[in-house]
């Protein structure tokens, strides 16, 4: 039947699945399931979102995977039939919607960034590939049409309290052998970077961890928050991680983005495609950041930043 | 003692990807390496063996030029490699893939523990991993930072999510996709190299696998990203700095 199933483990993502599926039902009588981890309250929500319809999971045991629901999802999956299944692309989404797609023997487009709905009737899709340097147009010809959506790719659905549904809740499923044991809470940065203004990014050119100080007085003197390449974060652990910029990491869109010492992998350009304006700071006039960027400054970013912020308060007046 | 399998993929080096003509991708000067982080694959495969012992194969499906990667794949620490190889094996799609590695593993590598890289540096559709473990009906850990090998033949792995980390257990035989936090590749040396050389390689041909479905996923086009900015360089003088600052204040970024 004619159906569009979201699922996502958080609110705020389901909200934007919803914004795709309404854009995707446009025409009457598809029916829009959400399906949504029962955490007791505003199930309203979602349905003034644009669901037509309310599967609620109810909460697993402490100890029990997410993954104790794919053969239930499945199940009612291949029952209901639906056109389209969106899953919202966290960690455990991505390996829930794979899994899924195995399931019901069909394809998935990973990180989908764009999806519409051509005249035949054909839903077309586009990704990043290699390593956001190309852009791949996809489509699938099996049922149900699957994509995992990258968070805070589309704005969530504004709420229509006059629409109405219907409300279920699945039982709890069997366990699965894969048993949490733990979950520990990462402390998060004070500042979340994918709404920064500005901001400062750290890479490789700094040659020892003291050197970030550079960047943090550069910050602190035009309001900007610090971000910083994949090898600082995941190989010198010189930064936490969810201020690791790029396609595996967060995707900002500053007015204003500055590099000290990056290189400017692909990787990393793509999470910094969205901003305003792009500056780099690199000794080396050939590396590929500056390809990327507005503006640049071929030097040394030791030497380089303390003048830079000289000018910068002659400028400002601060 | 575990049989330990780690799956990789050879793929185009996107360093070396150059905007051609009209937006199209110009592969004309590439090289090519085993995807990123199926290396970290490998090497915790060998870094595993090293501590309990056991056995670690090496496998793969790609065109007869990946067999450039198996002997790469080989130099890592690993004993034996299988390797699916056909012309059309280097358009292959998740599911696909997923298919091939599972009837190989299936029918031919005893195994306790498949280790996988969360993604590959080309499509990085990230599907493989999870697609295989449901094909082999085992469990499946993905995204993991750090692995152990418990008492009993249970693993422990640290699963990397949004809010934190999650710590999740299970009996063997289990499959498990890491992340590049997870340890770092060995470069080998050219005695790796040389021993790489007289490992047993399988190869496999695709009349001796069961028919391969359509891909589930259609390509229906590949295009350069567009990225269009004319990047305005000033030198480290004085002067140069202080036209960079007067730039950024004509874009109206500080003020």
């Amino acid at each position: 039947m004619q159906g569009i199933w979201i699922f996502a483990e958080r609110k705020d993502l389901a909200l934007e699945l919803l914004t795709i599926a309404g854009g995707l039902a446009s025409q009457p009588g598809v029916k829009v399931t959400a399906v949504v981890p029962d955490q007791g309250d505003q199930a309203d929500i979602y349905i003034a979102g644009g669901a037509d319809e309310l599967v609620l999971l109810s909460p697993l045991g402490e100890d029990m995977s997410l993954d104790a629901w794919i053969p239930v999802i499945a199940a009612e999956a291949k029952e209901a039939d639906p056109d389209i299944f969106l899953i919202a692309a966290t960690a455990r989404g991505k390996d829930f919607a794979a899994r899924l797609a195995a399931r019901l023997d069909t394809g998935l487009c990973s990180n989908c960034i764009d999806m519409r709905r051509e005249e035949d009737g054909t839903i077309v899709m586009e990704r990043l590939a290699y390593g956001g340097a190309a852009v791949q147009r996809v489509s699938c010809e099996t049922r149900p049409v699957m994509a995992t959506i990258p968070p805070r790719t589309f704005s969530p659905s504004p709420a229509d309290h006059a629409r109405s549904g219907a409300i279920r809740t699945l039982p709890l499923p069997p366990s699965t052998p894969v048993r949490v044991i733990a979950r520990k809470t990462k402390e998060r940065s004070s500042q979340d970077i994918t709404e920064a203004k500005t901001v400062i990014c750290v890479g490789r050119g700094m040659e020892k961890e003291e050197d970030i100080n550079i960047a943090r007085q550069l910050a602190e003197l035009v309001g900007g928050e610090i971000g910083c390449t994949r090898p600082i974060s995941e190989e010198l652990h010189w930064l936490p991680d969810d201020l690791c910029i790029g396609l595996s990491g967060v995707q900002v869109k500053p007015d204003l983005y500055l590099a000290l010492g990056v290189s400017g992998q692909i990787q990393h350009v793509t999470g910094i495609r969205g901003a305003r304006v792009i500056c780099a700071v690199n000794r080396d006039e050939n590396a590929p950041i500056f390809q990327a960027a507005d503006l640049g400054i071929v030097g040394d970013l030791r030497d380089v930043t303390p003048k830079l912020m000289e000018e910068l308060k002659k400028a400002t007046g601060r | 003692m575990p049989n330990i399998v780690a799956c990789f993929k050879w793929v185009i080096d996107e360093a070396y990807i150059r905007k051609g003509a009209s937006g199209a991708l110009d592969f004309s000067a590439v090289d090519y390496k085993i995807s990123d982080y199926d290396r970290n694959a490998i090497e915790e495969a060998a870094r595993l063996k090293g501590l309990h012992g056991g056995s670690v194969t090496v496998l793969t499906a790609g065109a007869p030029e990946a067999a450039k990667g198996v002997k790469d794949a080989l130099s890592r620490g690993a004993d034996q490699a299988f390797f699916a190889s056909d012309p059309i094996f280097n358009q292959l799609e998740s599911s696909q893939t997923a298919a091939i590695l599972g009837e190989i593993i299936r029918s031919r590598i005893p195994y306790d523990l498949i280790i996988c890289g969360e993604g590959s540096s080309d499509q990085y559709a990230q599907q493989v991993g999870p697609r295989l473990a449901e094909k082999l009906g085992i469990p499946c850990i993905s995204y993991v930072q750090k692995l152990t090998i418990g008492e009993g033949g249970r693993v422990l792995a640290e699963r990397r999510v949004e809010e934190g980390v999650e710590v999740v257990e299970a009996p063997l035989p289990v499959l498990v996709t890491v992340l590049p936090e997870i340890n770092t590749p060995r470069i080998p040396g050219v005695k790796d190299t040389l021993m790489a050389s007289k490992k047993p390689v399988v190869t496999i041909k695709k009349e001796e696998l069961p028919a391969i479905g359509a891909a589930r996923l259609q390509t229906l086009g590949m295009t350069a990203t567009r990225m269009e900015r004319n990047c305005e360089k000033f030198a480290a003088t004085p002067e140069g700095i202080a036209g960079f600052v007067e730039a950024l204040q004509k874009k109206g970024v500080i003020s």
